[in-house]
């Protein structure tokens, strides 16, 4: 992992980094394999270890269904927010195509630890919404862009 | 007498005739170039369109003919891309920024 504390656990102690990662279970995620599909239910959020995830949607190309890149997650960084905000269900598809590490976080023992931590909550709550925000502005400046050249085409 | 009344007469009728003549004719070489200015926009424009289809098609017909294996993977490439550009733009949020040209295959 990098050698700072990852994306979801900025801000806290290096014992409280600690104490969350010790709820997770790690799990050894072979080259293309799925670590959760789309619309099923989720449950746990995934930090990355090591490794690379990417996060797809399903696209029809020439008559065939394709997983279509969305995002590429690495070491450090966190997928699955989903786990934590209702419906609790996965918006994307996460395949690792190469061999990766994931320490899956439950929500129930999160939110066990959040009950008692309310302070560590607090930053994770924080850092959650900074990772929902970036994804939200990034795919803002995308689509913006797209739309630029969906105008330029239609006015040529 | 009789002869010159005649004369006279058919004369008249011929100068009659041509006279007829002439105005047919002085009026549908006026009114010729008044139906030529509504048919002109149609001959231009016809051009216009067929070099407009004529540029896309072979486009689209280049990009059928891409393997789907490296269509996909230009796909992939164009995403990185413009995450990429968009990550710029957040950094610095310009309409610069925003709009910069992609060197994506995709779109060009």
């Amino acid at each position: 992992m990098n050698s700072g504390a990852p994306d979801l656990l900025r801000g806290l102690s290096p014992q409280e980094v600690g104490q969350v990662l010790a709820l997770g279970t790690r799990m050894q995620v072979p080259s293309g394999s799925e670590v959760f599909g789309l619309g099923s239910p989720a449950g746990s959020v995934y930090v990355i270890e090591r490794g690379l995830i990417r996060l797809t949607l399903p696209m029809q190309v020439r008559g065939r269904d394709e997983d279509i890149l969305v995002e590429e997650r690495t070491a450090g960084q966190t997928v699955g927010w989903s786990a934590l905000i209702p419906p609790y269900r996965f918006t994307l598809k996460a395949t690792a195509p190469v061999e990766t590490e994931v320490i899956a976080l439950s929500r129930d023992a999160l939110q066990a630890h959040f009950d008692a931590n309310p302070g560590a909550a607090y930053s994770i709550a924080l850092n959650l919404a900074a990772v929902i925000g970036q994804r939200l502005q990034l795919f803002q400046a995308m689509w913006l862009r797209e739309m630029q050249r969906l105008v330029e085409l239609r006015c040529v | 007498m009789e002869m010159f009344l005649m004369a006279i007469c058919l004369s008249m009728l011929g100068f009659a005739v041509t006279a007829v003549a002439f105005g047919a004719a002085t009026r549908s070489a006026e009114t010729a170039p008044e139906e030529q200015p509504v048919q002109q926009p149609v001959v231009e424009i016809a051009p216009a369109r067929f070099f407009a289809d004529d540029a896309t098609i072979p486009a689209m017909s280049m990009q059928a003919r891409v393997p789907i294996e490296a269509l996909l993977l230009q796909i992939d490439n164009h995403v990185r891309l413009e995450q990429a550009a968009a990550e710029s733009f957040l950094a610095y949020p310009t309409a610069a920024l925003l709009h910069g040209r992609t060197i994506s295959t995709l779109v060009q």
